[in-house]
Order: C-alpha cells, then structure tokens, then sequence
C-alpha cells in the first residue's frame, strides 16, 4: 500500500485526471447526461488541483518528472485556467440538444493531462507525449460543431500544420538523442555547444515550441484556427498550450544564469517580429477572435521580452504577465462565448455583432472593455500592471530594442483595441441581427469573476504578486 | 486620508450614477453635482487646515510594496489651486449638460466623474507609479464621452485623441522605469517615491533622453507645436462639456507635469534643452494664432488659439524663474475658466443656430445680446485685456522670461498682436453685422446667465486681485525643485 502511494504521489495530478477522465468515459458509455459528464471532468480538474500540493511536497521523485515550485506553479495556472474554461465551455453546450455533446468536456479534460505532462515534464518522451495528448484534443475540440465548416477547415488545417511542427520537433529529438544518447533537458542543457548535431536539433525543437507559442513566423495558422474554432475552444487554444510550453522554456532559461547568445538573438527576433506582426495585422479585422487571436502573437512577444529579461524582476514580470493573460484571454473569449449558440451556424464574433452590447448587457459590454483594456495595457484593467512589469525587467535589463518595439507596437494596438470598445458603445446594425445566446448563471459567474480578477488584481496587484511568489518560490 | 477621499468620492460617484440613471434621468444630474460639491467643499477645507511646510495635506499607504509603489499623496499650493479648478469646471460641466445630453445620462455622468477623478488624482500623485496609473485613467472616460456623444466624426476624433496621449504616455512609462532603476543603481532602494527620485539628478545623454520621455509626452497633452494636430480634431467633435474638461482641464494636467516632474527631476536636462522648449513655445503661439485667424469653424478657433496660450506656458516653464512660474500657474487657470466659458458659448451657438460657421453666422448680437455679451468678454479675457485674468499670467510670464531670456520675451509678446487679430475677427465676424438669415431663436436663460457670470466674475477677480492665487501658489513653486540641486547647478543652458 505505502509502495501504491509513493507511486502515485509524484503524479498525484495526473493521476487524478486519468481517473477523472475513465470514470467520464464509463459514464457516458453508461447514460449520456452533459450535466454528470461536466461535474466528473469538474472534479478531476480540481482534484488534480488539490493534489499539486501534496505532488510538490513528494519524498519520492519520478523519473520523468519535475518536481520544482516553478513546473507546479505553472501547472496550477494550466489547471485554474481549465476549470475556468470548463465552466464557459458548459455554460456554452447547454442548449445543444440535437447533438451529442457529452465528450466535448472530456476532450478539455485530456487536453489538460497533456498540459500539465508538458508542464511537468523534464524528458523529452513525457514532453512529446504530452504535446500530442495535447494537440490531439484540441482537433476534437476545434471541430466539435460539426455543423459548421469553418470549423472543420479550422481543425484541418490544425491537423495538418501540427502534425508538421510535430515531426519535427521528433526529428530534433531524434538528433539529441543521437548526439548526447540522452532525452532529458538536463543533458541536453549541458550538452550544449560541444555535439555539431546539437544546433540544427535546437532549430528544430525551437520550430516546434514557436508552433505552439504561435510566434512569428510560425504564427500563419492562428487567426484562421481561432476563428474557425468554437469560442471556448478558441479560448482553451489561446492559452493551455502556450501555458505549458511557456513552462518548459521558463525551465529551461531561468535554471541557467544566461542566455546563449544564438538562442537570444533568435528568440529577439521573434518578440520584435511578434509584436510588431501581431499588432500590424489585427488593425484590419472585422472578427473578434481573429483580433484576440493577433492579440495573442503580440501578447507572446511580450512574453518573450520578460523571458529574455532574466533574473529575479525577469522572472515575476513573467509570472504575472502569464497569470494576466490567460485571465484575460478567458475573460474575453468568454464573453463571446456567453453571447455564442452553440446550435447556431456561427459565433457572435464579427465587430458588427456586438455593436450597441453596452446598451443591451452593459455588464458583460464592461468585461469585454476590461479585458480588451488589460490586453492593450490601460489601468485600472490588470494587464496594465503585468505590461509595467514587462517593461520594467525589460529596462532593467538593457532590452533596448524590445522596449522600443513594444512601445510602438502597443500604440499601434490601441487603435483596434479601442475600435472594438467604441463599436460597443454605437447603435446596433439593425440588418445583420443575429441570434444571441441567452446567459446562464454559471457562465455569467465565471465571466463576472474574471472581470472582479481584472479590475480588482489591477488596481490592488499586491495580493497577487504575493500568492504568486508564494506559489512559485515555495 | 482627505486626499484619498477627493479622489476617491468621484470615483464612487460615478459607479452610482451609472445605474442612477435608469431611475429616472435627473438622477445622476443632480448627485453629480452634490458630490462635486462635496468633493470641492472638502478641498476647500484644506487651505484653512493649514498643513506642515509647503503640504497642505498628504498621505501615504503601500500598493505594491515589492515594487516600491504607494498611495502617495501630497497637495501642496499648486495642487490646491487646480484641483479647485477642475472641481469648479467639473461642475459647471455637469450643469452644462443638463439640458445638452439627452441619451445614455447615466453613463454620461459616470465617464464625466472618473475623468474628473483622473486629473485630480494626477493633480495630487507624487509617486510617479501612481501619478501614471490617473494620467492613463483619464484618458479612457473621456474617450467615451467624444465617441458617444461627439458630433460626426466622433470616432475617429476619439481614436486620434486617444492614440496620440496613450503613446506619449508609454515613453514617459519607459522613462519613469529607466530613472527608477537607475536610482536603484546609485544605491537607492527600488521607489517611485518623487521625493526619493528627486535626489537622482540623473545627467548627460541618460539625463537628456529619460527627460525627453517626460517632456514629450506633456508636450502632446500641452498641446504645443509640431504634437498638437489632435486639438482642433478632437475639440470639433467633442461634445460642449467634454470640450471644457479638456481645454480647461487636461490641458492643465501637461503644464503641471513639466513644472513638478519633467523640470524638477531632471535640473541638468530641463537647463539644456530650455532654449528649445522656449522657441517651441514661441513657435506654438504664432502657430496657434495664425491657424486660429483661419478658421472659418469658432470651435477650431478656439482650439488653436488654445494651442497659443499653452506656447506661453511652455515659455514661462522653461524660464526658470518664479515671477515666470507665478504667471504660469495664473495664466493655466485664466485659461481654464476663459476657453471653458467661450466652449460653452459656441455650443450654446451651435445648439441654437446648428452652425458655427464664421460665415454663416453674423449679427448675433441681435438675436441673442446676452450670450454674445458674454461671448465678446470672454474673447476679450482670451485676447489678454488687462484687468483680466489671462492678462496677468501672460505679463508674469513674460516679465519673467525677459529677466533670462530677452529675446524669446520679445518675440513672444510680438505673439500678442495676431492675438488680438483673431479676437477682434472672431467678434465682428460672429456676433456683429447683419445676420444672413433672421432667427427665432431663445438667449442664454437663467442657468446659462448664472454660469457665465460666475465664470466672468472669476476672471475679473484674478485679473484685479491676484495676490490671493499667487500667495497660495508661492510655497509650492518655491519647493518644487529642491534648493541642494539648484545651488548645484552650474548656470548655463539658459533660453534665449
């Protein structure tokens, strides 16, 4: 029994959600019912939870796995950030009676596992293994209404661009293997610069990792996916994967004192490209989602400039950014999912859609202004604080050109922040009325806790920065 | 804690009279107006308290204590003297939309109260965190209420405001960064403490360049010359009260910025780029004025002839003396009460003719005597009449810049004669003459009188009897830049 225990223990979240995730299976081979298929995945979700702790504080270690403040810190986030999704997710299903819809929690369930493998991971295999979990659930995700094509395209084109990243960041693995005859990050790490085969093996892992990040130039497939993909799976795809893969780069860079210098120049690149990118292109779209979705390039290459600013103010700046990001992801994805049918042919997410919602919800209309406020960096909204945050390790670290760049690319994505917050405040487009969903009590918890989270951490961050630092450094 | 509270209570203010106003619409009317004058009688208040030194009141209470931000307020003259004004004007503004805003009152009156409760707060911040956090939160209330209460091209006008203060702002975020760390770096603790980074002093090209962040972006707020194009836009469009908070209010916000951040904090930079600051100034009061004797449109006239005062106050702030300060601090409220009260004109104009066409109009005097009375004065006061009050500030700041810097004083009392060009145009082209077309139209009423007259009677006052507004002012100008760090610097640099 105590060998049972001292197994399970160092996986004790994994665990949890496999168990969930069987039990979910059997009931819905059982007796198809949305609402016990959503309560299981709820509670597999925030047992895994629970179980971080006790995970963290593990005399046994597993082999594959990491057991250290930052990976669990980081695998709370991926957790947290699911169960909010779930509960959109839910309230999103609700009216979908035609079709089934029971296995849609159970594929955000999986693609949590897979999450919180990558997060966890210190080996390659847990790590590749994760990623597919991952991936794989996502394309169920993505093309769920089946009756809507773009969905479809949306997942095929998912399907086809990952698979790619998927060979090869294999192949690259395959080389490291061949070059150091290991498969953990450690190895790899200090392996770096003495095997010739090592450089065109990090290029490859570097293409897979920017594939999920989606920074530029592996960003192509974002705003087709996002706008494609139902809004809560838009949001699941906005936030989980980079979560995780945040997680593993943070590993990577923070257990070391500097950055190589390639490594940094490649990743200076890619934040001045995001951002400026991002940014760019979002100017002129008439989809919401494919605005968040450039939102979201740009977001990362903010990202990258307090992974690049490294050292204690580096590190918090990162934190907060990223717990600032997946709330206001969420919250805002959510909004549209709120105001989303399921059943219906498309989502509410064309500007012209949500035109006069300060009229009708004025409510939600102040989420949505509070998450468009803390994506684009205006107080009181909590995005203001982590974009300080940023820009201060940033300065601090002599970022001159990041700086610069985020700068410029935060005025010029102003403007279509800004743009979608006045269309809010403007008379509706009588022609193009499209049914909006009802709200459900549930979702409208969820989505009013996020905007409590957004304004109340934005204007009081202490608390915040505390639990963070509390969770991170334990 | 009075001081948080003068900040806070509009903030609170406006969360009630969001849903105040599906009661019923004179709801948030009215408990705007009580907890305006509530918040004004509590400022009030201070300047018999007294205070310690040069503060008349201050506060502190951590915020992010890992970052060394605080909740730190301090009001000293200057502070008193413009919140006052902002909670005057924030009144005036409100009454002024009684009978203007018909639609939405509700969150109208709120967008109007967290945009007042911005500038105050930036009026009173004196940790540079916390001074930026009212600086941008101003800006977002006001936006709301060009775009849905603006005239056409509301949008667009919004964006354009929106963009160009937000983007000066982030350089002046970068800059506040760079001088914080390198107060870190010279062996200070990590503060955005002002007092604390007073001390930093940095100099060179370091100085040079966290400076121009600073200076920039209260340059576009001023607005002076060549980052001022947003003005007249956005005033064209700007709904009449969000018209006077802007010129009356925000405007003042800049002119406040340099003289307590952007000069104070760096000594060494603000004495090297002074000549240009003044040139610019001087630049801006052509510039402004002959835009403004172009204008067909009243409202644009008086957003470029906005632009020309503000060249005076970049003048009087960059010649370091405190005569030249004395007339900027009378000059931003003359100019807060006279273009506040000539916006309220013009709108009163468009409302009742549904044109502010220079050409279109004409003979005004005839049909509405009262409002163009009222409008001939305070065009006047605009013009720098003495006895009035913009008259005072322009002559302190000039008999101060001549002290330093004769020539930029020549040139820029030469700056007074297209002035009065435009004036005395904007006058016989509006209200004298015959009128094109004959109107049946009301004059100002009694509410319109009553604002008006007490608008005029404070210009009269500062313009007769200043000494009031310039004791009050005097401790806090003598404090604004620390005596170690003057006695320090060499004398070179001087405009001029």
């Amino acid at each position: 029994m105590i060998g049972l225990v001292s197994l399970i223990q160092p996986v004790a979240p994994l665990f949890v959600m496999t168990l969930a995730t069987g039990s979910a299976l059997a009931a819905i081979a059982m007796r198809r019912s949305f609402l016990i298929t959503v309560l299981i995945c709820l509670v597999g979700l925030i047992g895994a939870l629970l179980a971080l702790p006790w995970m963290a504080h593990s005399a046994a270690v597993a082999p594959m796995f990491a057991d250290g403040a930052l990976s669990v810190g980081f695998a709370g986030v991926i957790l947290l950030t699911s169960i909010l999704i779930l509960v959109i997710a839910a309230s999103y299903w609700r009216d979908a009676t035609a079709e089934p819809r029971e296995e849609y929690p159970l594929l955000l369930l999986v693609g949590t596992i897979g999450a919180v493998t990558v997060a966890l991971g210190i080996n390659f295999i847990p790590l590749f293994i994760g990623l597919e979990t991952l991936t794989l659930a996502m394309i169920g995700m993505i093309a769920y209404p089946r009756w809507r094509p773009e969905a479809l395209e949306a997942a095929l084109k998912y399907l086809v661009l990952s698979g790619m990243s998927s060979a090869l960041l294999l192949l690259g693995l395959g080389l490291v293997d061949l070059a150091t005859g290991h498969l953990s990050l450690a190895a790899v790490q200090h392996a770096s610069g003495t095997a010739m085969l090592l450089l065109p093996a990090l290029g490859l892992i570097i293409v897979g990792a920017g594939f999920k990040l989606s920074v530029v130039p592996f960003h192509i497939w974002v705003p087709d996916v996002y706008a494609g993909a139902p809004a809560p799976s838009a949001a699941f795809l906005a936030t989980i994967p980079k979560i995780a893969v945040i997680a593993v780069v943070a590993r990577l860079l923070f257990a070391d004192a500097t950055i190589p210098p390639t490594l940094g120049l490649a990743m200076t690149i890619a934040g001045v490209a995001s951002m400026l990118v991002g940014n760019l292109l979002a100017l002129l779209q008439q989809n919401l989602k494919r605005i968040l979705g450039y939102s979201s390039i740009a977001q990362l290459g903010y990202v990258l400039v307090a992974l690049l600013a490294a050292g204690a103010l580096g590190r918090s700046a990162l934190l907060f950014f990223v717990a600032m990001y997946s709330v206001t992801v969420i919250g805002a994805f959510g909004v549209l999912s709120a105001l989303s049918v399921a059943e219906s042919d498309r989502d509410q997410d064309r500007v012209g859609d949500i035109r006069g919602l300060f009229w009708r919800h004025p409510l939600i209309a102040g989420i949505l202004t509070l998450a468009l406020l803390s994506l684009a960096g205006i107080p009181p909204a909590l995005g203001f604080m982590a974009k300080m945050y940023v820009m201060a390790a940033g300065v601090h670290s002599h970022l001159r050109v990041l700086i610069a760049t985020m700068v410029v690319s935060s005025v010029i994505g102003l403007f279509y922040y800004l743009r979608v917050i006045i269309a809010m405040t403007q008379a509706p487009d009588s022609a193009d009325a499209h049914a909006e969903g009802r709200l459900s009590l549930p979702g409208n918890a969820a989505i009013g806790l996020i905007g409590a989270v957004i304004l109340g951490f934005g204007i009081m961050p202490q608390p915040l920065l505390s639990l963070l630092k509390a969770v991170f450094h334990s | 804690m009075i001081l948080v509270w003068i900040a806070l209570i509009p903030i609170i203010g406006g969360i009630v009279v969001w849903p105040a106003g599906r009661l019923h619409p004179l709801a948030p009317r009215v408990i705007s107006l009580a907890i305006l004058f509530v918040d004004l009688l509590l400022t009030l208040k201070l300047i018999e308290a007294g205070g310690s030194g040069a503060w008349l009141a201050s506060f502190y209470a951590p915020w992010v204590p890992s970052l060394g931000i605080g909740f730190r307020f301090n009001m000293d003259g200057l502070s008193w003297i413009l919140v006052v004004l902002t909670q005057i004007l924030g009144i005036i503004a409100v009454i002024v939309s009684w009978s203007d805003i018909k639609d939405r009152v509700g969150f109208y009156h709120a967008n109007l109260l967290w945009s007042l409760a911005g500038s105050i707060g930036v009026f009173i911040a004196l940790d540079l965190f916390l001074f930026f956090f009212f600086w941008e939160l101003m800006l977002v209330p006001m936006v709301f209420v060009i775009a849905i209460w603006g005239n056409e091209n509301r949008r667009r006008a919004a964006i354009k405001f929106f963009l160009f203060t937000q983007g000066s702002g982030l350089l002046m975020l970068v800059a506040i960064l760079a001088l914080v760390f390198l107060h870190q770096q010279q062996g200070g603790i990590l503060t955005f403490n002002d007092a604390a980074l007073l001390a930093t002093q940095p100099t060179g090209p370091f100085g040079i360049l966290a400076m121009l962040g600073f200076f920039l972006a209260f340059l576009v707020k001023l607005p002076a010359f060549p980052v001022h194009s947003w003005l007249p836009d956005t005033h064209t469009e700007a709904p009449t009260a969000g018209s006077v908070i802007l010129a009356s209010i925000m405007l003042k916000t800049a002119g406040y910025g340099l003289l307590r951040f952007a000069v104070p904090l760096f000594l060494d930079a603000a004495h090297h780029i002074a000549p240009l600051a003044m040139w610019l100034g001087v630049i801006s009061i052509f510039y402004g004025a002959i835009l403004a004797y172009g204008q067909a449109d009243l409202k644009k006239l008086i957003a470029y002839s906005s632009i020309s005062h503000m060249g005076f106050v970049l003048v009087g702030i960059y010649a370091f003396n405190a005569i030249a300060w004395q007339g900027v601090v009378i000059l931003m409220v003359a100019h807060g009460v006279s273009t506040g009260a000539l916006f309220i004109a013009v709108g009163a104009i468009q409302k009742r003719l549904h044109t502010r066409d220079l050409a279109q109009l004409g003979g005004v005097w005839t049909d509405l005597p009262r409002l163009s009375s009222f409008g001939t004065f305070f065009v006047l006061a605009s013009m720098g009449l003495p006895g009035l009050g913009n008259f005072v500030g322009e002559f302190l700041i000039l008999r101060g810049t001549y002290a330093v810097a004769p020539l930029v004083a020549v040139f820029a009392s030469i700056g007074l004669i297209p002035a009065a060009l435009y004036s005395l145009i904007a006058i016989q082209r509006a209200f004298h003459g015959e009128a094109t077309v004959p109107r049946r139209v009301s004059d100002f009423g009694a509410r319109d009188v009553s604002v008006m007259m007490a608008l005029a009677l404070g210009i009269i006052v500062i313009g007769v009897y200043p000494q009031p507004l310039l004791n009050i002012g005097a401790p806090a100008l003598g404090n604004l830049v620390p005596a170690k760090q003057v006695s320090a610097l060499p004398q070179k640099g001087r405009g001029g």
